[in-house]
């Protein structure tokens, strides 16, 4: 038996559920895709499924390593898998060459062919199906003017800058009229304030032609900001496929918590629905099983204020009520007590890191709450925040 | 410690270290072939007779007729066996690229042919193609049968030789160019829809025909100046450039020094019009990149 | 309100919709099933490798021939005659003279293009691309054109013709040696004596123990391109050595142009052909370190 919060259960049933026969079929499935690149390594790829709706965006995240390229390249058919199908618009493809998948893809660099302008290399796709010089360039004028690149037309690639050539690459990928749009990376070796516009053209183009995109990153920001589902990979296996909100604020495991940057976890064990760890005790929201488990909850939603000297004795009445019974939200926000060990600024926010009891709760300053190290504060864990994963 | 490092060194000192590295190889390369080529221009005109007094002169020119021929018969040697060279050099490389063991083998035997020198090259492709050789025993004709492929008319032992270094030659330098960027090229056509064919036409060639140009380039030079390949599997009359020049060099005729020189600069002055044409294409394709 | 973009957007977004390409759709030209292709790829393999491989069956078949007379398929008696008629042609001396002249034309030309590849690649020298043409000249020069008119400078100098045909062979080596070199400079990352020079070592101690290991291999190929000037070489020696210095080359030409000689032609030749092979396989493997560019 395992201890699963059920709202977990639900949510991640749903996102593997297999689509309803009347609906239009998935852009993308894999189904127990593996891959092995020598006998001496594990396998990059464990038996993953997945299913991707047409229309959507999704991003793969995962350490260096946990094959989330290597899923890309075996959907595009630049790799072959060992083992499991993979289905393209409900078309089994996986003994298809890439130039046969209707697929396109953009490298994390631009590889825009050095011997063709920008625009012919936007109409290299129709060029290479046969269409006309002509057609093909009026085409991929279309597609320049959909990344704001129209004027450039004439140059040659070298002479862009690397934001302007993943511009290029973008539209030279749409202009294949591809029915997945795969990234490998795509905007990893841009500027931050560089990538920030890379997402505003890529929201942009979701809005003019709304093609399937499935895109691989290291960055947690770039994921959320590009995707409304993200992907969770670690070691090959699939962690968790669930929206950006569920992912971050609902993992379905530790692993997935701390790779998508969680820093607070706390082992126990959770009676009654009252999780109980160094931390104290902390009521949880929902029909939660009794058994081991670990708190989680992200650092960015915890806030720490100084604490008002006539607050302490209100706080810890809270604190007995909580350890009475159930349901977090029937007592309000649950606020412990704790002294400031450390502090690191991140550009406009405050990193505090709070000694509570035996615990050490990774928080937030409040707005106009300059801690330091030694104050004593309160920090108050919203009900939404808190979430019970499997004990590891 | 750092200082030494961060002290601004002088433009003039930092140009003075420059020539200094590169003198040792420009002063016996200036010397050869400044030193070489002017000598046997001097030559051709008269000006180093080996006996009597120098006095210029246009005389080692004059049998034009014979130059003609010679001319003509080495262009078309050269021509014709870098044609081949070069359509066989780049489908060479496009199966070395591939990266498959089929590559692998082709790559080793290729590499192979590279290191074996001419006048060895034609020692065997002798032994192979004569009238007594391993191919008219190997299909079993009698020698009277066999067409005349050494010293013949087609010159067909010599452009084959020929061919066989100097497409080996074409190859490796196109794999060493492309080697490194032409897989994610090949697999960015792929996945934007373009098929083989379409991928060799619009991707593979147009990326590989700078180097493609620049090797045919040196391939034609180094066979319409060589000399042994000709002088040991072609006919006697009518002769290539080089052959008919280094017979008047060893000639006891004392008119015949200059008319070698001669031939020498007709040579030097028909290379520079090739490679002069192959620079030009080169600009225009980088111009048209 | 931006009602009326939107739907010019939602037109737009349809019909670029419906031209998409789905996985497996027809009409596309040029499509082949990997089998054919495979087919095609292997018979190609098998083309080349027999264009490439052809010419040396002669002399493996006649190094080893004692007899082998005109329409048999194969020799008739094996033995070995060809060599012991190559040896008496003074092969041995040939081949030392040959091995020679080729390891000092190696170990001449091979600094000599390395510094200027090193000079070239710093873009602070004077006159740079005049300085490209002229070290890559040889290589586009018609070799008895130039042999012709320095045979008669050097004899007026009185240069020993041992000398001159090193130097001559020098000056044909350095294209070769100048431009590999450069382009191992090209990849090469000055980060690592500068990394070196941070960390206290004299420009002296960078140079042998960082830079010299780190291009190494890149020298190795250059040393060897350029023992393959020397050791192909026959028009130079024939000229310039003017019968002083009888390398293999010449030994191989004087048997062949000799008739009923073909089984010490084939020897002769095999042993011509064998000591590159054998450096190639060594250069080839010392490809190891890779001084790139690290970004």
């Amino acid at each position: 038996m395992t201890p699963t919060p059920t709202a977990t259960a639900t949510a991640t049933a749903t996102a593997t559920e297999p689509v309803a026969a009347d609906a239009a079929p998935s852009a993308i499935t894999l189904t127990g895709v593996t891959k092995t690149y020598s006998a001496a390594l594990p396998a990059a790829l464990q038996g993953v499924n997945l299913d991707i709706l047409p229309g959507t965006s999704t991003a793969i995240v995962g350490p260096s390593g946990s094959g989330k390229s290597t899923i890309l390249r075996i959907i595009a058919g630049l790799e072959d898998a060992n083992g499991g199908r993979v289905r393209l618009a409900g078309r089994d493809v996986t003994a298809l060459l890439p130039e046969e998948r209707g697929i396109a893809m953009v490298f994390q660099r631009p590889l825009l062919f050095p011997h063709l302008t920008v625009l012919d290399n936007v109409a290299f796709a129709d060029r290479a199906a046969g269409l006309s010089r002509a057609q093909a360039r009026d085409r991929a004028r279309e597609h320049l003017e959909l990344v704001h690149m129209a004027e450039f037309g004439g140059r040659s690639p070298h002479s862009l800058s690397g934001g302007q050539q993943q511009r290029v690459a973008v539209a030279r990928a749409l202009a294949a009229k591809p029915s997945v749009l795969l990234l490998d990376e795509p905007f990893s070796a841009l500027d931050p304030g560089l990538k920030d516009d890379m997402h505003a053209m890529i929201a942009e183009i979701r809005q003019a032609v709304n093609p399937t995109i499935l895109f691989v990153t290291h960055d947690r920001d770039e994921a959320s900001a590009m995707a409304e589902r993200i992907v969770v990979l670690e070691n090959g296996q699939l962690l968790q496929h669930d929206s950006v909100d569920h992912v971050f604020h609902r993992p379905a495991s530790l692993a997935v918590a701390r790779l998508l940057g969680g820093k607070n976890a706390f082992a126990g064990t959770i009676e009654n629905g009252v999780h109980r760890s160094a931390l104290g005790d902390v009521a949880l929201d929902g029909d939660v099983a009794s058994g081991p488990a670990t708190l989680v909850f992200r650092h960015e939603a915890v806030t720490s204020t100084l604490r008002q000297p006539t607050s302490g004795a209100d706080a810890d009445a809270l604190a007995t009520r909580h350890a009475d019974a159930a349901a977090c939200q029937r007592f309000g926000p649950r606020e412990l007590h704790g002294v400031v060990t450390s502090t690191v600024q991140r550009g406009p926010r405050r990193e505090v890191i709070v000694q509570v009891a035996d615990a050490e709760v990774y928080t937030e300053a409040a707005p106009g709450h300059p801690l330091s190290v030694g104050d004593l504060v309160t920090v108050s864990l919203p009900c939404e925040a808190l979430w019970a994963v499997p004990a590891s | 410690m750092t200082a030494a490092l961060t002290r601004p060194v002088r433009p003039r000192r930092r140009h003075l270290r420059a020539a200094l590295l590169v003198l040792p190889a420009v002063i016996p390369v200036a010397f050869v072939v400044i030193g070489g080529v002017g000598t046997t221009l001097l030559q051709s005109l008269g000006l180093m007779p080996l006996v009597g007094s120098a006095e210029l002169s246009t005389a080692a020119f004059n049998d034009s007729d014979e130059l003609l021929t010679s001319a003509l018969l080495s262009l078309s040697i050269a021509v014709v066996s870098t044609a081949i060279a070069a359509v066989i050099g780049f489908f060479t490389a496009v199966l070395i690229i591939s990266g498959n063991w089929g590559g692998r083998i082709v790559g080793a035997l290729g590499a192979a042919a590279v290191t074996v020198p001419h006048l060895v090259g034609a020692a065997t492709v002798g032994l192979l193609l004569s009238d007594s050789g391993v191919l008219a025993r190997l299909f079993g004709v009698a020698p009277d049968a066999w067409p005349a492929l050494v010293a013949g008319p087609t010159w067909f032992a010599v452009i084959a030789e020929y061919a066989w270094k100097e497409s080996a030659f074409i190859a490796l330098i196109i794999v060493g160019t492309l080697a490194t960027r032409i897989t994610s090229y090949d697999e960015t056509a792929a996945v934007l829809g373009a098929h083989r064919f379409a991928r060799l036409r619009l991707v593979l060639f147009p990326l590989a025909a700078p180097s493609l140009l620049v090797a045919s380039a040196i391939a034609f030079a180094y066979t319409l100046g060589s000399y042994e390949v000709a002088w040991m599997l072609g006919q006697t009359y009518p002769e290539p450039l080089s052959v008919m020049a280094l017979r008047l060099f060893n000639s006891a005729s004392l008119t015949a020094r200059p008319e070698a020189a001669a031939i020498g600069v007709i040579t030097v002055v028909l290379t520079a019009v090739v490679v002069a044409a192959a620079m030009l294409g080169l600009r225009r394709m980088r111009a048209w990149r | 309100m931006t009602l009326s973009t939107s739907n010019v957007d939602v037109d737009r977004a349809q019909r670029i919709q419906h031209e998409r390409r789905m996985p497996g759709d027809a009409g596309r030209p040029l499509s082949q099933s990997r089998g054919v292709m495979r087919t095609a790829r292997i018979g190609s393999t098998a083309l080349m490798s027999l264009w490439f491989a052809l010419p040396f069956l002669p002399l493996v078949l006649w190094s080893f021939a004692n007899s082998w007379s005109a329409p048999d398929l194969l020799p008739m008696t094996l033995g070995v005659d060809g060599l012991t008629a190559a040896l008496a042609n003074g092969a041995v001396a040939a081949f030392g003279d040959s091995l020679l002249l080729s390891l000092i034309v190696a170990a001449i030309a091979t600094p000599l293009g390395a510094m200027a590849a090193r000079a070239l690649s710093r873009r602070t020298l004077p006159f740079g691309r005049l300085v490209s043409v002229l070290l890559f000249s040889p290589v586009l020069l018609p070799p008895f054109a130039a042999v012709l008119g320095i045979n008669v400078v050097l004899l007026r100098a009185w240069v020993p013709p041992e000398l001159g045909v090193i130097l001559v062979l020098v000056v044909v080596a350095i294209p070769y040696t100048t431009f590999s070199m450069r382009v191992a400079y090209a990849a090469y990352d000055d980060g690592f004596d500068e990394a070196a020079r941070t960390l206290g070592a004299t420009s002296r101690f960078a140079l042998w123990r960082i830079h010299l290991p780190l291009i190494a291999p890149a020298l190795a190929r250059s040393a060897f391109l350029a023992f393959l000037v020397g050791w192909s070489d026959y028009l130079v020696t024939l000229v310039v050595g003017g019968g002083q210095l009888v390398t293999l080359p010449l030994i191989i030409a004087s048997s062949a142009s000799g008739i009923g000689n073909e089984s010490s032609v084939a020897v002769l030749s095999l042993s011509a052909v064998i000591p590159p092979l054998i450096l190639l396989a060594f250069v080839s493997r010392a490809r190891n370190l890779n001084p790139g560019k690290q970004s």
